[in-house]
């Protein structure tokens, strides 16, 4: 019985796939100058525009929760909570787009080399998998009970995040500016 | 026979022959030789069927199982055409379709000795149907592995491969479902399950027939790699991944 439901999801899986497949427009031009100046760009935006640890500690600041609980009428508690809950799930929102372009990214890269290390791209792809299943856990507990609801949570997220930025910041060495007009300019001679 | 049994059997005779010669006068038949192989043996096995069906009508569902045998073995041939094809230019991928294809190969012809040694009077012969479903779930791993390979990093493929990964996958998908679905149902479900295998091939057949009208070269080669180094570029990204983990491992949750 176990086995004939198996099949019959695998028929199915098969199927639903191919409609995804036939329905797949043309993928972009991975690896291009634009899809490497992207990539410095996701860089940057999560090192300079979301993981300073002082914005990461403002939006998060305790002393501003007791500070408002103790002085402000419920009606500004409940307005200050419900602000902090938005700033929290839009800056998790942030991180998990950024990490996904990474992973974009790395798979537009690694997809340019003919021998890939397959066990190395499962472990990758499963360790991706992991930090975007942490963001989206943190999104469900801000949206559930607000931002102060797992600071340990946030600091380890934030700090994860930011040791990506600084990691790939060496793989990623090579899009100095020199290297993508280089790029630039082959992608025209080859229009041409 | 019915009039749709004539119509399936003949129209797809009819598609298997456009197809073989738009493949000569394409000059795309030395491009895909094990697909343009597996189509010629179905066009003969479905002559030849078709022949026995008027002259020994016994001898038809024995001989149909035989053909069915011989036609799957040569579809795994197609899905080898795809593979090599869709990834070209990227060995490791077309390696490992192989493998997963391999296995899945190895571990239902495993389980098929392990049922014939633990049980002697078991014999496959008596249902071929199971047989055939499980060798057509072994063609529907390897097809999926393609679909997401391609997806996951975004490879492009030509008209002619996707063609015959939407026309093999059709078949193959709806030849799973009615084969178990007839196990399941019993004796019930055959005239829909007869329906259903031929209409999908008959799709399956038009699919090929509009993709493979004309050879429709690989697209062109990617740009190089920036940075050659792959295994540089996978250990950064490991060692990065490496201390995310490490770091949420230690989160209270």
């Amino acid at each position: 019985m176990i086995q004939l439901v198996l099949s019959l999801l695998l028929g199915l899986a098969l199927v639903v796939s191919l409609y995804f497949f036939a329905r797949r427009s043309k993928p972009s031009a991975e690896g291009t100058a634009q899809q490497l100046r992207e990539a410095r760009q996701t860089l940057d935006s999560l090192q300079f525009g979301l993981l300073p640890n002082d914005l990461v500690e403002r939006i998060f600041a305790r002393e501003d929760l007791e500070y408002v609980l103790s002085a402000a009428r419920p009606e500004v508690q409940s307005l200050f909570l419900a602000d902090r809950k938005n700033i929290a799930l839009a800056w998790v929102g942030r991180v998990r787009s950024a990490v996904l372009n990474l992973m974009r990214f790395h798979r537009g890269h690694a997809r340019l080399h003919a021998r890939l290390s397959f066990s190395t791209e499962i472990r990758l792809a499963l360790n991706f998998a992991g930090l975007l299943t942490a963001c989206r856990l943190l999104q469900i507990t801000f949206y559930l009970r607000g931002p102060y609801a797992a600071p340990g949570m946030v600091r380890t997220a934030a700090a994860a995040a930011g040791r990506v930025c600084s990691i790939s910041e060496d793989s990623l060495a090579f899009l100095n500016v020199k290297r993508v007009d280089q790029l630039e300019n082959n992608e025209a001679r080859n229009r041409a | 026979m019915g009039i749709f049994t004539q119509f399936v059997w003949l129209g797809g005779m009819l598609l298997e022959g456009v197809i073989l010669v738009r493949s000569i006068l394409g000059k795309s038949f030395a491009k895909y030789p094990l697909f343009y192989v597996y189509i010629a043996s179905v066009l003969f096995t479905s002559g030849f069927l078709y022949v026995i069906y008027f002259v020994m009508p016994s001898k038809n569902v024995p001989f149909y199982w035989r053909a069915q045998y011989l036609t799957l073995a040569l579809g795994c041939g197609v899905i080898f055409e795809i593979s090599r094809n869709a990834f070209t230019q990227h060995v490791s991928l077309d390696r490992f379709v192989r493998w997963t294809m391999g296995m899945t190969f190895g571990i239902i012809f495993l389980l098929v000795a392990i049922h014939a040694f633990v049980l002697p009077h078991w014999n496959p012969s008596v249902n071929p149907a199971d047989l055939e479903r499980d060798l057509r779930l072994a063609q529907a791993v390897a097809l999926l592995a393609i679909v997401f390979l391609t997806q996951y990093y975004g490879i492009e493929i030509g008209r002619n491969i996707k063609g015959m990964i939407l026309g093999f996958g059709v078949y193959v998908g709806a030849s799973i479902i009615s084969l178990t679905l007839q196990l399941f149902v019993g004796a019930k479900f055959n005239t829909a399950w007869q329906v259903i295998q031929s209409s999908s091939y008959l799709a399956a057949l038009s699919i090929w027939t509009v993709a493979l009208w004309s050879y429709d070269p690989a697209p062109a080669r990617p740009n190089e790699p920036p940075d050659p180094d792959y295994q540089r570029l996978a250990g950064r990204t490991r060692q990065v991944l490496g201390s995310i983990q490490e770091q949420l491992d230690r989160t209270p949750r």
